[in-house]
């Protein structure tokens, strides 16, 4: 099975006050080139950090281990600062969920994307940088993107503000975006017109894409397979087809049924009872169980993710079953 | 921002600088004393001299005309005669202003070069040796008064070690003609090496003293501002995006963090203008603080009057120099 990025046994913590926090708790998972992986979950259930992580974005107290990320055969635990840094951007580019808040407000958007290009093709010419830019704003669409390189971030609509930071995430041509929660901070109209976008970037740049997102919704219509996260870990990942048909997981389950779709419309909603458990009190057992209608006796020991096809894992005991 | 706006926004300094004005006259008008008298002290003039000296000084007219007089003539820089000068105010004043306008610079280059790189130095490693240092150093700079700090200096570097002069602003044998009355460009202009480095050296202890303390506030500012700015969003993208460490420490946070340090600085330079009266006596420097203190006690209102117009009108005018530097730093800041 070829993969682009493959994480395994990644744990990232956060001391706190009331103890420690652990965000991302084990977690296994492959980002395959060319593929559009979804990641769903609620706030807190450790997404974003799993790919700060990656990218040793995290910042201190907060601690990353790892048996092993990969990057195109690379081991990026191993690298040095520079060689980390040389990947971000470069490589693997990450977009934000708010353009306003991570576009810099003092700086123009010529700034901005011609310091990447040049912090990862030093030596290159300021015009053939700045050619570089415009041809990126033209490319997400950006009407009239030469003038509009000398204004600043605020001067822009939301849309054309996201659409900024997709380009300037995609710069350097990366094999990997990393866009986290991108169409949350955007009015339904404009949400899919970016998720458009970043679709069509991929396949013109024939990159990979990890979609962050709390949206089934969104995943279910955009993405090839699916990783739901809870509680800092993968409950449940596979095809993403296969993952919305028949969900394994309660959580899964739960998440589906709390989804309005318009074929059903006669069809109450139906919560998840219950709340997200405490971060810093998290059980070595299933973390589902206070909330698991089907929990048993067994669900209260450590639970490891489950294969139930070649493609197909589970993080529950109901795995047994459905195999 | 458009020459226009510009315009606009001296145009609204008037309203202020009014009611500065309204104030200064009225202390003038309500201090009790009668001018006259303190002009002639006890001299033999009758009461024909004094009404006619009363006369002369407009002091027989109405009071709304008296200030509408005064304005006008302060508006022409004509605050009438120093008392104990018996020179035009103004021509005292003009003497002794570029001492003072040349130690605050210098104090206020001291201040920034130290301040900043610490206060983004700290924040960067917060909470580890440095930081710590540096935050008991700011409080004991904010705490330390500044003529107990300038005495500790002169006693270890001018009386002990002999390295540094104690008083004035140049040595005997360094006097050069005067052009610009700043005696760092003068003594350039000369051609004499040798004098401006001894007026560096008379300038170096006055210029620590004041620089150091607020460089005190100007840290912990700085700092606070650091922090927050290394926490926002933009800096996480910037280090997604590659950038170096120094560049988005020293470009992408430090320019957003700056604008609070814009401001500490041009309210502390106006105070420093206005409040280094005590370490230019200090230190003996021939400024316009030195002046005021003089001036104060010789009961010389024009003088003092004058000045205070002009430390208020300076304070005025360096709040509207920092807000055009912000606009600067933040496009999104419209004046």
């Amino acid at each position: 099975m070829s993969q682009l990025l493959g994480i395994r046994g990644l744990r990232t913590t956060f001391p706190t006050r009331h103890g420690l926090v652990r965000a991302v708790d084990g977690i296994d998972l492959d980002v395959r080139p060319g593929e559009c992986l979804g990641v769903v979950g609620e706030s807190g259930s450790g997404k974003s950090v799993t790919f700060l992580s990656v990218l040793g974005l995290v910042r201190p107290p907060g601690k990353v281990e790892a048996e092993a990320i990969t990057f195109q055969g690379r081991n990026l635990l191993s690298l040095a600062p520079t060689e980390i840094r040389a990947i971000r951007g470069r490589d693997i580019a990450v977009t934000m969920q708010d353009a306003l808040t991570a576009l810099n407000p003092a700086f123009t958007v010529e700034t901005q994307i011609v310091e990447t290009i040049e912090a990862h093709e030093p030596g290159i010419a300021k015009g053939e940088a700045r050619a570089r830019a415009i041809e990126m704003l033209r490319l997400v669409g950006i009407p009239d993107a030469e003038r509009r390189l000398a204004s600043y971030p605020h001067q822009f609509s939301g849309g054309m503000r996201q659409r900024v930071m997709v380009a300037i995430a995609l710069a350097c041509r990366p094999k990997l975006l990393i866009a986290d929660e991108p169409t949350t901070a955007l009015d339904v109209t404009i949400q899919s017109q970016v998720l458009d976008l970043i679709d069509d970037m991929r396949v013109r740049l024939g990159m990979s894409v990890v979609l962050i997102t709390h949206d089934l919704g969104i995943v279910a219509e955009r993405c090839d397979r699916v990783a739901v996260m809870y509680a800092g870990q993968v409950v449940e990942t596979g095809p993403t087809a296969e993952v919305v048909a028949a969900p394994i997981h309660p959580y899964t389950r739960g998440l589906l049924r709390s989804m309005p779709s318009l074929a059903h419309l006669d069809e109450p909603l139906v919560p998840i009872d219950g709340t997200v458990p405490d971060p810093t009190r998290l059980s070595d057992g299933c973390r589902f169980l206070p909330r698991c209608p089907h929990a048993v006796e067994v669900c209260a020991r450590p639970v490891g993710l489950r294969a139930v096809t070649a493609e197909r894992a589970a993080r529950c005991i109901l795995a047994e079953v459905a195999r | 921002m458009s020459p226009l706006r510009l315009a606009e926004r001296l145009l609204q300094l008037i309203p202020v600088l009014l009611g500065i004005s309204v104030i200064v006259f009225a202390m003038m008008a309500l201090t009790p004393g009668d001018p006259v008298q303190i002009m002639l002290g006890d001299s033999l003039a009758d009461q024909a001299q004094r009404d006619s000296l009363r006369r002369d000084m407009g002091l027989d007219l109405p009071v709304v005309e008296r200030f509408f007089r005064f304005l006008g003539n302060a508006l022409t820089g004509n605050f009438g005669l120093s008392f104990f000068h018996r020179r035009p105010v103004m021509d005292v004043i003009l003497e002794r202003l570029p001492a003072t306008i040349e130690l605050t610079l210098v104090a206020m280059f001291i201040a920034i070069a130290v301040a900043v790189p610490l206060g983004v130095i700290a924040a960067v490693r917060r909470n580890s040796l440095l930081d710590r240092i540096a935050t008991i150093g700011s409080m004991l700079g904010v705490s330390m008064p500044g003529f107990w700090f300038g005495i500790l200096l002169i006693l270890l570097f001018a009386v002990n070690l002999h390295l540094l002069p104690v008083s004035g602003r140049i040595g005997f044998g360094h006097e050069v003609k005067m052009v610009t009355g700043f005696v760092l460009i003068d003594t350039l202009m000369a051609g004499r090496l040798d004098s401006f480095l001894d007026a560096l050296r008379h300038m170096l202890l006055p210029a620590v003293t004041l620089g150091l303390a607020m460089s005190a506030l100007l840290m912990r500012v700085t700092r606070t501002s650091m922090l927050e700015a290394l926490s926002q969003d933009y800096v996480t993208f910037a280090e997604a995006k590659g950038l170096s460490r120094v560049r988005v420490v020293g470009r992408h946070a430090l320019k957003n963090a700056l604008i609070p340090t814009v401001t500490v600085a041009a309210i502390e330079t106006g105070s420093l203008l206005g409040g280094n009266m005590i370490i230019e006596t200090v230190f003996g420097w021939p400024g316009l603080g030195r002046l005021v203190v003089e001036a104060i006690f010789s009961r010389n209102y024009p003088l003092v009057q004058a000045a205070v117009l002009i430390y208020a009108t300076t304070y005025v005018l360096l709040n509207f120099l920092a807000d055009l530097l912000y606009t600067v730093l933040n496009p999104k800041v419209r004046l």
